[in-house]
């Protein structure tokens, strides 16, 4: 990049809204994904919608390839930089425009965190559903991009249910709102296919949430079973007796052991799989289905039930869910995320299947998962100083292309980014994905909008794939994984 | 005119390459529910006659997914699922005269349901679409939850048409209601959006809250759960001069409802979307103007999402086409023509919308020659002369 671009970008963002010390850099040289790094050539800081409009602009006109940034949670490396790029951070975008309680919804900066839209709808009794366990730090921004779910969302539904506007600067550095005031509008879903495109359609700078009236009730519990087949089969029966739970969560014997040596969550210690059932709604409706499911879990052999009986209960019961990862992470040296889904029918079938590929690989894994809509997050165990990386990650991808070839999906909730644009091919033709490029060269003419993510190319799949280690937020202790 | 009847994919895409020389300009039709939504489609050269691609081609009870041929009706998909219990979570009035899936992707239709449930946008989880060379693409899958990939299944809905053929359909099902009672509320317009908002703050959960006018103005608040359990909300719900709704009550309540947004011969019939408040003062305005020029309307408005249905029967047809002007100088691109028939003028669109350079360049890039539904969106897309 020339002195002169700089100097244009300096001159549109003022000097301090552009990075270009080497130490300050590498703060963004990777998101979640620890395993890629690039070091980018600028980071810029925006203050305004205007001013990211005005970056891209610079960027577009000198094909300089950019990457959106939020807060760089993501376990996809969405938003890995591209040496010789800019990275656009959001972060300075973060007031949250208006709380509307009448019309229910709010409008905020692409930089606001998914938690701090909630505080600011609490007041109102209102709140923003999807519920990503990182949600103290990721932004809307990038939930936006993901389409980030959380554990609820099988009865809520992910980001791209909550949101219903969103400015956008496009990567010719033109602006256009995708969406409405209403969900009926006249022609394309454009918004509908921005959501989940993982930063690769442009940058969203000021979006319109809908926000959700609390739940009359919320009742929690967690039923062990001898099984994690046994659990799996009462879910489906749960499922087929007409009940939405808000959150149907699994976690097998290891997770279990983890989570009760990290912190005192409760948890059965002698049980193969807990499985954490939530309904809320009307207190009517509430009361009725709870006891149904417990009978339910009953038939399908429970050992023991554990009903959240006050607020602290259910939030410890959840503390512990939340804290699952971390707390594998602590019995192992190093680990792997992984985020597959297959039908929930072929949970069991699934689980068996990764039992047999990781005695296969001679390593560990320990099953965490959303199991109501059949997204696993199966955590590869594994030693880096043991020289069981490469091993480990095998075993990752195997589990994660075991999901498609059950009929399922790459990835539930973490999006493809850099990680798994290489097994794309896996999940998809040819044609699928030269359909899907279509789209974006719609919106992205000169691809210079993150490219080299969600689609395989060659340089890119020429390469090795990276590997999890902790967030530093998370060795930090701030945030915490599902 | 040709009509080209593919009864499977593969055969879908070849006819569509097969006849890319010989009939450039293409209208995909279903069971023809929608020929009155948006502009008169042009003239084209062959029909793309989805109504043979029927079927289930996968349902899994259990998993609660189900994969149909495009051209299935809606209402052929919830007899096959009815008998487990289950349901599409979608009522859009044309279900009733057999409108098919594809369809009903392709108008982004909906019915009083949207209150809680959305539209197909929120149910579909994965499409094979045919594009203008006879391509297939899939996009989604048979998960729920899945991110792997852009969704295509969006650009799709709302497309009218314009941009390929819907040929499979994947949607994510719901459990049928054990029980179902609606609650009659007289209200005006002010009055039903303060009920209907109290409602849903509550979190009594409503499955639809729909305000209704004409010939009475009044608020339908309909129920879904458990028996027990509806019969407590009802109670709930219920305030002075509310009705409990028979069955019978409730299922003509309903199809007025259905009635409004599929119109009479002669009607116009438009959509809009507006800020959820902004709904009774719009809704009042378009009564005065209404009058003023002499004409009836009908109205349906699914309160919580802001989503207007205005049936326009009686007077001039000029006037008809006045008062779609004036829907259009307030509610700019979030209006949509459903039934035509009482317009002056084939002019239906309004100011296209901010993000009209998008929706062009979509089209461009996925049907570079303009075979698909030429005119549909009139001026938004300038598909007779080709795109640029
Ligand atoms: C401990 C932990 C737990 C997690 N739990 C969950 C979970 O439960 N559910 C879940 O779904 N995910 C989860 N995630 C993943 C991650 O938090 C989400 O993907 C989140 O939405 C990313 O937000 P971010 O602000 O960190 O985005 P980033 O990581 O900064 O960016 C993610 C992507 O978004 C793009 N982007 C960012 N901002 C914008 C913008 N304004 N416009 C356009 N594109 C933009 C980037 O280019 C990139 O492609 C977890 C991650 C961690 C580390």
């Amino acid at each position: 990049m020339t002195g002169d671009v700089r100097a244009e970008f300096v001159a549109a963002l003022g000097a301090d809204a552009v990075l270009a010390d080497p130490v300050e850099l590498r703060a963004y040289e990777c998101d979640g994904l620890t395993g890629f790094r690039v070091v980018p050539a600028l980071v810029l800081l925006p203050r305004t919608a205007a001013a990211v409009a005005d970056a891209v602009r610079i960027c577009a006109r000198e094909r300089i390839p950019f990457v959106a940034r939020g807060a760089g949670t993501g376990l996809s490396g969405g938003a890995l930089p591209v040496a010789n790029g800019v990275v656009i951070s959001l972060q300075r975008l973060r007031s949250i425009i208006e709380v509307d309680p009448v019309n229910r919804r709010a409008v905020v900066e692409p930089g606001v965190t998914n938690l701090d839209i909630s505080r600011a709808a609490a007041p109102h009794g209102l709140y923003f559903a999807p519920d990503p366990s990182s949600q103290q730090v990721c932004t809307i921004g990038g939930n936006i991009a993901e389409n980030s779910g959380g554990a609820h969302c099988l009865k809520y539904g992910f980001t791209v249910h909550h949101v219903l506007s969103a400015d956008v600067v496009l990567p010719d550095g033109t602006t256009a709102v995708l969406g409405a005031d209403s969900p009926h509008l006249g022609g394309y879903d454009l918004l509908g296919a921005f959501i989940g495109s993982e930063g690769t359609l442009g940058i969203a700078t000021r979006i319109t949430v809908k926000l959700l009236p609390k739940p009359a009730a919320v009742r929690t519990l967690v039923a062990d079973f001898p099984s994690v087949e046994q659990a799996g089969d009462a879910v489906t029966s749960i499922i087929a007796a007409g009940i939405v739970p808000a959150a149907a969560e699994m976690m097998d014997a290891v997770a279990i052991e983890a989570v009760q040596a990290a912190l005192d969550a409760g948890y059965s210690r002698d049980t193969a799989a807990a499985l954490i059932v939530e309904l809320d709604g009307p207190q009517a409706e509430v009361d009725i289905q709870f006891a149904e499911v417990r009978q339910l879990c009953q038939n399908h052999g429970t050992t023991n039930i554990r009903v959240a009986g006050d607020e602290h209960e259910r939030a410890l019961v959840w503390k512990g869910r939340k804290a699952a990862f971390a707390a594998v992470g602590r019995i192992s040296p190093d680990y792997i995320v992984q985020d597959g889904v297959v039908p929930r029918t072929l949970l069991a079938t699934a689980l068996t299947r990764i039992g047999e590929l990781a005695a296969a690989a001679g390593l560990r894994v320990s099953n965490v998962f959303h199991a109501g809509d059949g997204n696993l997050h199966p955590l590869v165990l594994y030693s880096e100083a043991a020289g069981e990386l490469e091993r480990a990650e095998e075993l990752s991808r195997a589990i994660a292309e075991l999901c498609v070839d059950l009929g399922g999906s790459l990835s539930g909730e973490h999006g493809i980014g850099t990680d798994k644009a290489c097994s794309m091919p896996r999940q998809f033709s040819e044609d699928d994905l030269a359909t899907m490029a279509l789209l974006r060269a719609a919106y992205d003419t000169d691809g210079i909008c993150n490219p080299g993510k969600v689609l395989p190319t060659p340089r890119l799949c020429g390469e090795k794939p990276g590997v999890h280690r902790p967030h530093p937020l998370e060795a930090a202790g701030l945030i915490e994984r599902t | 005119m040709t009509a080209l009847c593919p009864s499977t994919v593969d055969e879908l895409g070849a006819a569509i390459a097969e006849t890319a020389a010989t009939h450039p300009r293409l209208l995909i039709t279903g069971n023809g529910t929608a020929e009155g939504w948006g502009a008169p489609a042009r003239p084209a050269d062959a029909t793309v006659d989805t109504t043979g691609l029927t079927g289930v081609i996968r349902y899994s009870p259990a998993d609660m997914t189900i994969a149909v041929r495009a051209g299935t009706p809606l209402a052929i998909v919830q007899q096959v699922v009815r008998e487990h219990g289950q349901r599409v979570a979608l009522d859009p009035a044309r279900a009733a005269q057999d409108a098919t899936v594809g369809g009903l992707l392709a108008t982004a239709d909906a019915g009083p349901l949207r209150t809680s449930h959305g539209s197909l946008r929120d149910l579909v989880i994965g499409t094979t679409v045919v594009l203008a060379d006879g391509t297939t693409a899939r996009s989604g899958g048979h998960v729920i939850k899945n991110v792997a990939g852009y969704d295509l299944a969006k650009l799709f809905h709302g497309s009218l048409g314009t941009l390929g053929v819907v040929a499979e359909v994947v949607l994510r099902l719901h459990p049928a209601p054990r029980a179902v009672t609606t609650v009659r509320v007289p209200a005006s317009a002010e009055h039903g959006f303060q009920v209907a908002t109290h409602l849903v703050t509550s979190g009594v959960e409503a499955a639809a809250l729909e305000w209704c006018a004409g010939p009475d103005d009044r608020l339908l608040v309909r129920l879904e759960g458990t028996p027990d359990g509806v019969a407590d909300r009802v109670r709930e719900v219920s305030a002075d001069g509310a009705t409990v709704l028979t069955d019978d009550e409730a299922c003509e309540e309903w199809s007025a409802v259905a009635a409004t947004a599929v119109g009479e011969p002669g009607d116009t019939v438009v959509r809009f979307g507006a800020l959820p408040a902004a709904g009774p003062a719009a809704l009042g305005k378009i009564r005065a103007f209404a009058d003023d020029l002499g004409l009836g309307v009908t109205i349906s408005s699914s309160v919580p999402a802001g989503v207007h249905t205005v049936r326009v029967h009686g007077g001039a047809a000029r006037a008809h086409s006045h008062l779609l002007a004036a829907l259009h100088d307030d509610h700019h691109a979030n209006v949509t023509v459903l039934r035509r028939d009482g317009l002056h003028t084939s002019s239906a669109w309004g100011p296209p919308p901010s993000a009209i350079r998008v929706m062009r360049a979509v089209k461009h890039r996925f049907d570079p020659t303009c075979r698909f539904g030429a005119g549909r969106f009139d001026g938004w897309l300038d598909d007779e002369k080709g795109l640029s």
